[in-house]
């Protein structure tokens, strides 16, 4: 069984190598300092298990995993963190484990055996989406920046950099800087994630960052376009203006 | 207690109110032919127990509070008509009484006549007055709650501070805590000797910060000192990632402020600075006296694609709040990024322990 130790901290890194020193079925084909580390040493060994840790420079513990997931691959996993437990205990309800630091030995090899587990386990139990997680260890605080994968190129896009999203079939079209990045991604399930006070669904296919938002224009009586500080324009449905009203009236 | 008589002083000023509203009287009654001796003679007397007896209305407007509804005013404007007309009625009758008294003295046999022909106008005079002094009484009401307002206030103000440099005390980053205790753990296997260290140095962290929270002010040398404590944990922690450069003017250590200002932007500079930066990079705190004044200096590398947030964070904000709260527009705090270094400077009065 392959493993790689993600963490930023080497000494944290060297808690969980002497933890699995016990258990020599397991190698560690990689120890990684971020999550640019973790992304290339995961396309090169393809590993079983990674243990992750959340707090990470650039790229967090959740975002690794999504990364990964948009690669097709899904390793087992193991969240090594001092995050808030309260964030944490949302994990329970998933297939999920993790380790609060420091943690004991008995601990570490309890973790260590359910993800054996579950990974020889036929997947009758789905494992949730890296964002679902994320979302839950969020509590309800919106998403603050969104990680695209582009080619080999990993872009993470700050939300208030964000123009405007665009529906693409499965994809979402992201329009920050100038740039058009696409992501796999739901529009629904994007909307739900981002904060709700910035950023609108206008349209069926469209959600716009409020602060680029000039005026909202009347073509005919059933059509209306909503105009951005770039001057572009985009279509605002019947639902959307209710919904820009709506925000305005309560503001 | 009656506002007016708990000093000598309010109730000699209240007597004295009453003076032109005596010698009002007398110029009204010798208008109507009566003599300056039988004018004096009633008007003095009955103006002092008039006096003396209106204090009552403060007590009436105590227990009748001016509402905000016209409603409440309709009730109470009936309260006031009916002790008005009778507080005027009792005034006109002690006229009366004291004319029959006043009769008995030789020159002023003529007052009960008098004081008879102008019952009408003395009554109507004691009800206007009545109402004067329930408006007079209703002032003294509202100045009362707004004195008592401020006292409140400036209460809370006070229990708020407290609470918040009790939550200061509390605030113990759990997650430096708990990543602190990783690495021990981790010392514990790999260098016995280190992992002794750290305990020391986190005890001696933790020491100090609970003794502070104690304290309103503090020596900037003791900020100083518990800052060290801190980074020399961090600086276990990240191993090379964490360089620091440490300057510090000894003629700036005795200068006070207010307690674990300092702490706030170190743990602010690890969390938002080294710790963002895969490579890390160096934690620079300063600290030089200028012309009678304190420059403390924070500065850390910070990650150049991160936008930089708008306004303060809830910590920076405090630290902002506690320091101008103490000196006022003698202190400046500011916070900025320039080049890919963040940048906090707190400027304050040298003051130091007498």
């Amino acid at each position: 069984m392959k493993a790689l130790i993600i963490d930023d901290e080497d000494l944290a890194r060297a808690v969980v190598r002497e933890h699995l020193s016990a258990h020599p079925d397991v190698e560690v084909a990689a120890e990684c300092a971020n999550g640019f580390e973790a992304l290339k040493a995961a396309a090169q060994h393809q590993p079983d298990l990674i243990f992750l840790d959340i707090q990470m420079p650039k790229l967090d513990g959740f975002e690794v995993l999504e990364l990964l997931e948009a690669e097709g691959k899904r390793p087992a996993v193991v969240f090594v963190t001092a995050y808030d437990q309260h964030a944490m205990r949302a994990f329970e309800a998933h297939a999920v484990d993790y380790l609060l630091k420091p943690f004991s030995k008995e601990r570490f090899d309890a973790a260590l055996a359910k993800a054996r587990a579950l990974q020889t386990a036929a997947p009758a139990t789905p494992t949730p989406a890296a964002t679902e997680l994320a979302a839950a260890a969020r509590q309800g605080k919106p998403l603050e920046r969104i990680v695209v994968k582009d080619g080999p190129k990993v872009t993470v896009v700050h939300l208030d950099r964000l123009d405007w999203v665009q529906a693409q079939d499965d994809y979402v079209l992201l329009r920050t800087e100038g740039k058009n990045l696409l992501k796999q991604q739901t529009l629904a399930s994007l909307e739900s994630q981002l904060d709700p006070s910035c950023f609108i669904r206008i349209h069926r296919s469209y959600i716009l960052n409020l602060d680029r938002l000039v005026r909202v224009e009347q073509d005919t009586k059933e059509h209306r376009d909503a105009i951005l500080r770039d001057g572009t324009r985009l279509p605002v449905s019947r639902a959307g203006f209710q919904r820009l009203r709506e925000l305005w009236e309560g503001a | 207690m009656h506002p007016l008589l708990t000093s000598r002083a309010r109730l000699g000023a209240y007597l004295l109110g009453w003076a032109p509203i005596a010698a009002l009287l007398t110029g009204i009654a010798r208008s109507q032919d009566w003599s300056w001796a039988e004018a004096a003679a009633l008007a003095l007397p009955l103006c002092f127990f008039a006096a003396l007896l209106f204090l009552s209305t403060w007590f009436l407007c105590r227990a009748l509070p001016l509402g905000r509804t016209l409603e409440g005013l309709g009730a109470h404007g009936a309260a006031w008509g009916m002790a008005a007309v009778l507080m005027g009625g009792l005034w006109s009758g002690l006229a009366w009484l004291l004319s029959r008294l006043l009769a008995w003295i030789p020159g002023l046999g003529a007052l009960p006549q008098r004081v008879g022909t102008a019952l009408p106008v003395l009554t109507g005079l004691g009800v206007l007055l009545y109402l004067a002094s329930v408006a007079l009484s209703y002032l003294m009401l509202a100045q009362e709650r707004a004195i008592e307002a401020e006292r409140k206030g400036a209460e809370l103000q006070l229990l708020a501070q407290e609470s918040e440099l009790k939550a200061l005390r509390a605030q113990l980053n759990p997650h430096f805590l708990f990543n602190s205790l990783n690495s021990l753990s981790a010392l514990t296997a790999v260098d016995p000797a280190r992992a002794r260290e750290m305990c020391v140095l986190l005890s001696d962290f933790l020491r100090r910060s609970l003794g502070l929270g104690e304290r309103r002010l503090v020596a900037l040398r003791e900020e100083l000192d518990l800052a060290k404590a801190y980074l020399a944990i961090e600086q276990i922690r990240f191993g090379a990632r964490l360089q620091l450069a440490w300057a510090v003017d000894p003629a700036a250590e005795p200068a006070l402020l207010p307690t674990l200002l300092l702490q706030p932007l170190v743990e602010n500079a690890i969390k938002h600075g080294i710790a963002a930066l895969p490579e890390g990079g160096t934690l620079s705190l300063s600290a030089e006296v200028q012309e009678g004044h304190v420059i403390v200096k924070v500065e850390n590398p910070m990650d150049a694609d991160v936008p930089a947030p708008k306004g303060l964070g809830i910590g920076l904000r405090q630290v902002r709040q506690r320091l101008l709260g103490r000196f006022g527009n003698r202190a400046r705090f500011e916070a900025g990024a320039l080049d890919g270094i963040h940048r906090i400077t707190l400027v304050f009065p040298l003051e130091t322990e007498p």
